[in-house]
């Protein structure tokens, strides 16, 4: 017992070192792991609170970029919407469409906080639980993907932008439809990569990539930037190909949460295959 | 009690200058600014360690949960608040440590700053940075976002403090 105490007294420094160590490690594992829990993330309550006064003192100095970015969004809308087309047939035109079924519904919401200088970002939007926000959402901007929910608060949540390592959304890439999965190495927030894209196939510099679509997380056919490079990974025959992406997600502000009314079905269906058939 | 005031004060002036100011700056190359272990460097030379790692871990908390950075900052600043005496030891001056100084730049000159921050912060930023990325194979990314993230670091270091009185802090 003596020699226990004298060991206790004696490494007294580096026992108190290992426990604040401990409890340190302790929050890091429980962020990643336990999607759940909110505190001392940005999505409970105080903090995103917090970080929302703060952005809206940044967001003053950036008012006229934010507005002009709107405008353009909202006259391509305009450009797409019914009312702005001479009906050819008026009777045939009716607004309770049976040919087509509304998929997703967009949650808009605000981008409070952006970092990109991580390996892992993680973004804080300003829409929770009450504006029916669920983890596993996805959440785009008019020039792209940002990323997947998170963590969600009442008020506030968390995205895993895709400046993460492990993002891996589905992507297709040029006009042939080519699959592949997109990634971040964490060298430049301007650029992402795709990987997954055997070397037989040719993919002109250039060409656009866009969502997938096959997880009915995010709509097809959205424009996500273009093929900037491509380069043969070592020792194995798939392209290492670098995107430009064409959001600045350093400067993202505005951005909708896609709330997909064909996932449960989607997902329903993909549960039903056997499982032994999938080897 | 004055002296205690002060610190509480520093204490708050670091945390708002890390958050709302050097998360903000964007030098693009993966740097980032580290300036809360400036906080725990400038405490007085008989500060005992335990002290030091509480407050490193109590503020490291409270940036970690401000920035979403979940427990990085918590755990770089324990690290280098105990390791904090083992430098001072290893750079001990010839005459000794001087009990009424701090150990900033005026007070204890260039070399000394230069080497002894220098070191602390160096462990400080490849232990942030090597928890963060966590993946040995992605080492070419820990060199660069840590070497660049160093010397910028230490030079925001040194402005800071060219704000502050020049006589000692205690």
């Amino acid at each position: 017992m003596q020699n226990l105490f004298a060991f206790l007294i004696r490494f007294r420094v580096f026992l108190g070192f290992l426990v604040l160590q401990t409890l340190s490690f302790l929050l890091y594992f429980q962020f990643v792991t336990y999607p759940r829990s909110v505190f001392f993330t940005g999505a409970a309550k105080i903090t995103g609170q917090f970080l929302s006064w703060e952005n809206d003192l940044y967001n003053y100095f950036q008012l006229s970029a934010i507005n002009e970015a709107l405008q353009q969004e909202n006259a391509q809308l305009r450009g797409v919407s019914f009312d702005n087309y001479y009906q050819l047939q008026r009777p045939t035109i009716e607004k309770n469409d049976t040919l087509y079924q509304q998929s997703f519904r967009f949650i808009p919401a605000k981008v409070i906080s952006a970092p990109v200088d991580r390996r892992n970002n993680y973004f804080t939007i300003n829409a929770g639980n009450i504006h029916g926000i669920k983890k596993g959402m996805g959440v785009i901007s008019d020039n792209g993907i940002v990323g997947v929910v998170f963590k969600v608060g009442e008020n506030y949540s968390l995205i895993k932008s895709v400046l993460t390592s492990d993002i891996n959304i589905d992507v297709i890439i040029g006009k042939k439809e080519i699959r592949g999965i997109l990634k971040w190495n964490g060298m430049n927030p301007r650029i992402g990569s795709i990987t997954g894209v055997s070397t037989d196939v040719n993919i002109p510099k250039w060409s656009e990539v866009r969502t997938q679509g096959s997880t009915g997380i995010f709509p097809k056919g959205l424009l996500l930037g273009k093929v900037q490079a491509k380069e043969r990974i070592e020792n194995q025959s798939l392209w290492d190909i670098r995107l430009l992406f064409k959001e600045d997600l350093k400067n993202v502000h505005c951005v909708y949460i896609v709330n997909s009314l064909i996932i449960d079905e989607l997902e329903q269906l993909q549960q039903s295959v056997p499982k032994d058939n999938l080897e | 009690m004055k002296t205690y005031i002060r610190y509480v004060f520093l204490f708050c002036i670091f945390l708002f200058l890390q958050v709302f100011l050097a998360r903000k700056v964007d030098l693009g190359f993966g740097i980032q600014l580290f300036l809360l272990p400036l906080f725990i460097m400038l405490l007085p030379f008989q500060t005992n360690v335990f002290t030091l790692m509480a407050l490193g871990f109590i503020l490291g908390l409270l940036a970690d949960s401000l920035m979403n950075s979940y427990g990085l900052n918590a755990s770089s600043l324990v690290l280098f608040a105990y390791l904090r005496p083992l430098i001072f030891r290893t750079f001990t001056p010839k005459e000794g440590y001087d009990i009424l100084k701090t150990p900033i730049l005026f007070d204890m000159g260039w070399t000394w700053f230069i080497f002894s921050y220098g070191a602390l912060l160096f462990i400080y930023i490849f232990w942030f940075f090597f928890i963060e990325i966590f993946r040995l194979s992605e080492w070419f990314l820990i060199l660069r976002n840590g070497l660049f993230s160093l010397f910028f670091s230490f030079i925001i270091a040194l402005i800071v403090q060219l704000f502050f009185p020049k006589q000692s802090l205690s």
